[in-house]
């Protein structure tokens, strides 16, 4: 590692911290609490929840998994005991590092045993089973647009540029995306023209904030506002009228041979759409790009220090401009990858998730890498927060709808202080 | 600029004119908002692309095309103006006649029932850009103030001698709680209230869905998202008498009281000092002794509170009940508050002319609409291109070639993730 590594350096006293740490262990305990008392002892105790693992859609899967049956109370107290455990690991352990991620994987327990709560067999659901790999592929889908967006913003933030504008950027690239995949009737250019639009967003982006020093946070807000307004306005004005440019299509899933046919794993990992290959492709580039190369070197300094970046020949503005203007492309891919998964263009319906994909960015400590883990996370929260609608789980789906962003603000409130932004993040460059 | 110099020679009228005053750089984005707007208009409008279409076929194309243009682009920015301000041709049959009174004043009641909210969740958000925060979450404090408002208004009855400050306080409550939440998470963790109050939105808008779907709120007999009608004593009435057909009601006197107060807390109260100073400068905030925590929960404070009196306003000037839609979406009030407070400069006077210019963009885009078929959308969208270029007063210097160095005006209200 060289002299700009991101090692945590926080300047708060190890007292303050291991407070904060404990408040963590504490919470995560009172969710251990509630599932074994609530969700354990609260079931039946002869009531059943079965797992089913051969996805529905794969109708001559090449293998089968027999259900697997487990008596509710039983899975879910021992669920909540590995969350006290993992609490308390926590609260007296304090470990360093992936406090959060710790409390990711409770919340994530916690989804799951109120999963099973909810299929247990004499039970009000009309789903009497939990189909483990239809969750792991939906959820996939949702985690592959979060890790396009949090991409984004690793490379705008790693050169010192916050992007907030991600959310509209999925809208540009959803918007074009939708349409030329209508008309040309290939992905292919659909996602050309999603990066397009979403490198030309963060030129924007890049111009009014590298250029003219204007509050990046302010831009990419108002961008935000613009991208949507002006998506709402095209879609009444240009694809109602003319609904043949927003028929919307699925992409079509590639299944890589014999590797597609490995159970659970073959169809969450090997059985995707293009989208899905490329944004594995792009994770791998972007971690090489910025920690093995002479570039990303350039990139990381522009970040952490672009005075002493300049003084040693780097030009601050241009790397800034590259980046962000990348950043944006990819962001647009993750808008061209969402409209991929759901269909057609609809005003709207990216609700929030750019702002998900920036919280799973500092979730994920500004790292590539980090940005998959929590990513997963988010993307595992929200499709649960979905799928528990149809479980007819007795709490509204309303209420479920808002876990994915408690989740996030948890996450987030818990973790800033502890994780280090790039030191020049937001911050604009004055050239003397 | 801090080495003395000779005292340069003076600048003529224009360059002082158009360098010094904020006004200018205002003015001029609303110009290139406007133009941004008509080749909008012009790029998606199938009548005046099939005219330039016919250029292709014949020189006379020309001038037909231009004048479809016009005629296009004029009726939408036409259609705004009668819609927003005034319609000079019913303002005069009305002025020599005396009737229609009521048709006529309409729009600039309209503008002004648009406007009375704007302000009070602008003059919130603005406060928190002073303090150094940004309150991105005003839409779901307003939607928390405006569901609590409905609640009291609703579901309690008393007299409106109590009733209606009550319902008001109520809205208050909720937007602070609301508020509360970022506030107190950003002093104690340093979680970025940008990401937070954001997160929140959602969360609003999913238990704004949750409360007007379930029993005791949703409006009985009903199986729409639609709550319960706010009692007649809860309501703010209309200015003059419900039978004046003119919605412009008594919210425009809380309005100027948000403002009075804003006015007073900014520039004539300590803690108004302490929330500039904490976002002009945190560390010399820190050194002279002033609380930083506090100062960011207190700020949050007023500001969720000011944007849920604002929710609650809206609701008891207007509809009077709230449904699922309400204030939902990136047009929402809280995000045009953003904008206005930017347009402001977060000063009070500054925001209560820019919440009415953009009252009026809003109101004359929906007569717009209704008048020419183009959507409302547009006028969000010229509003933000509008704060784009507020935000970027050099950048509206370099277009007009405005002169002088006013590098100040450079607004910075936010920094990176830190605490």
């Amino acid at each position: 590692m060289s002299l700009l590594s991101t090692r945590t350096t926080s300047k708060e006293t190890p007292l303050v911290k291991n407070r904060r740490t404990r408040v963590i262990a504490v919470l995560m305990a009172l969710i251990g609490i509630f599932t074994v008392f609530v969700f354990g002892w609260g079931s039946e105790s002869r009531a059943h929840s079965s797992l089913t693992f051969t996805p529905l859609n794969l109708t001559n899967a090449p293998w089968h998994l027999g259900s697997l049956t487990v008596v509710t109370r039983w899975t879910d107290v021992v669920l909540g005991l590995v969350m006290i455990a993992a609490a308390a690991e926590v609260f007296v352990r304090q470990p360093r590092r992936a406090v959060m991620a710790r409390f990711g994987g409770v919340a994530i327990l916690f989804l799951l045993a109120l999963l099973f709560w909810a299929a247990r067999s004499p039970g009000p659901s009309p789903v009497s089973s939990v189909n483990i790999t239809t969750i792991l592929v939906g959820s996939s889908a949702a985690a592959m647009v979060l890790i396009f967006g949090s991409l984004s913003g690793v490379m705008c933030e790693r050169a010192g540029v916050v992007n907030i504008a991600i959310e509209g950027q999925f809208i540009g690239g959803a918007f074009l995306g939708s349409m030329i995949v209508s008309t040309t009737h290939d992905f292919f250019f659909a996602a050309i023209a999603g990066a397009v639009a979403g490198a030309l967003i963060g030129l924007v982006l890049a111009f009014l904030s590298l250029r003219y020093r204007s509050d990046q946070i302010i831009v990419g807000v108002v961008l935000v506002t613009m991208l949507s307004s002006l998506s709402s306005y095209l879609n009444l004005q240009v694809l109602t009228p003319f609904p043949n440019f927003n028929t919307g299509n699925l992409a079509p899933n590639l299944a890589i041979p014999l590797l597609s046919k490995i159970p659970i794993i073959g169809p969450v990992f090997f059985n995707q759409s293009g989208f899905f290959y490329l944004m594995i492709v792009l994770v791998a580039a972007v971690s090489f790009a910025l920690f093995k190369t002479r570039y990303g070197l350039h990139v990381r300094a522009v970040g952490e220090h672009p005075r002493a970046a300049a003084t040693v020949g780097i030009n601050v503005i241009r790397v800034r401009y590259i980046n962000v203007v990348l950043g944006g492309a990819i962001a647009g891919l993750g808008g061209v990858a969402f409209m991929a998964t759901q269909g057609q263009f609809q005003v709207g319906y990216t609700s929030g998730w750019g702002y998900i994909a920036l919280a799973a960015l500092i979730f994920g400590r500004w790292r590539p890498s980090g940005a998959v883990v929590a990513s997963i996370i988010f993307g595992l929260s929200v499709y649960l927060s979905y799928e528990l609608v149809t479980y007819q789980v007795p709490v509204s789906i309303y209420i479920l709808q808002m876990i994915p962003y408690l989740i996030t603000i948890a996450v987030v409130a818990g973790l800033i202080g502890r994780v280090r932004a790039p030191a020049a993040d937001g911050q604009p460059y004055l050239r003397d | 600029m801090s080495e003395v110099t000779a005292a340069p020679p003076r600048p003529s009228l224009w360059v002082r004119y158009t360098s010094s005053s904020p006004i200018v750089v205002t003015v001029f984005a609303l110009v290139l908002g406007l133009v941004v707007g008509a080749l909008i208009i012009i790029t998606t409008t199938p009548a005046v692309l099939d005219a330039w279409r016919a250029i292709f076929h014949g020189w006379d194309g020309v001038p037909h095309a231009l004048n479809v243009t016009f005629n296009n682009v004029g009726a939408a920015y036409r259609s705004m103006f009668t819609g927003s301000i005034v319609d000079p041709q019913g303002f005069w049959h009305s002025l020599v006649t005396g009737k229609g009174w009521t048709n006529t004043l309409t729009p600039i009641s309209e503008t002004f029932t648009y406007a009375t909210p704007l302000v009070i969740v602008s003059i919130g958000v603005g406060i928190a850009f002073q303090t150094g925060l940004f309150n991105i979450g005003a839409n779901g404090q307003a939607v928390i103030g405006g569901i609590s408002g409905t609640v009291v208004g609703s579901m309690l009855h008393m007299p409106t001698i109590l009733h209606l400050p009550l319902t008001l306080l109520a809205g208050i409550a909720g937007g602070m709680i609301c508020g509360a939440v970022p506030g107190v998470l950003k002093a104690y963790t340093g979680a970025h209230e940008v990401i937070v109050t954001l997160m929140f939105n959602y969360v609003a808008y999913a238990f704004l869905l949750f409360m007007v779907l379930s029993t005791p709120f949703q409006q009985p007999g009903q199986q729409n998202d639609i709550s319960r009608t706010m009692d007649p004593s809860a309501q703010l009435a209309p200015l003059f008498g419900s039978s004046s057909g003119l919605r412009v009601s008594f919210g425009v006197f809380v309005a100027a009281l948000v403002v009075a107060f804003a006015w007073w807390l900014l520039n004539r109260s300590s803690l108004g000092f302490d929330f500039r100073v904490t976002g002009a400068n945190p560390s010399a905030a820190r050194a002279s002794g002033i609380n930083a925590r506090s100062v960011i929960v207190v700020a949050f404070l007023i500001s969720g509170g000011l944007a849920g009196l604002a929710g609650v306003v809206q609701v008891a000037s207007t509809t009077h009940y709230i449904d699922g839609g309400f204030l939902i979406g990136n047009a929402g009030i809280g995000f045009t508050a953003i904008t206005v407070a930017l347009l402001g400069r977060n000063k009070p006077m500054g925001i209560v002319w820019a919440a009415l210019l953009f009252a009026a963009l809003g109101v004359g885009g929906r007569n717009m609409q209704a008048a020419t078929g183009i959507p409302l959308d547009l006028a969000t969208v010229i509003q933000s291109v509008i704060v784009l270029f507020v935000a970027t007063p050099v950048l509206v210097k370099e277009i007009f070639r405005l002169r002088g160095v006013s590098t100040a005006s450079v607004q910075l209200a936010t920094t990176g993730w830190g605490s």
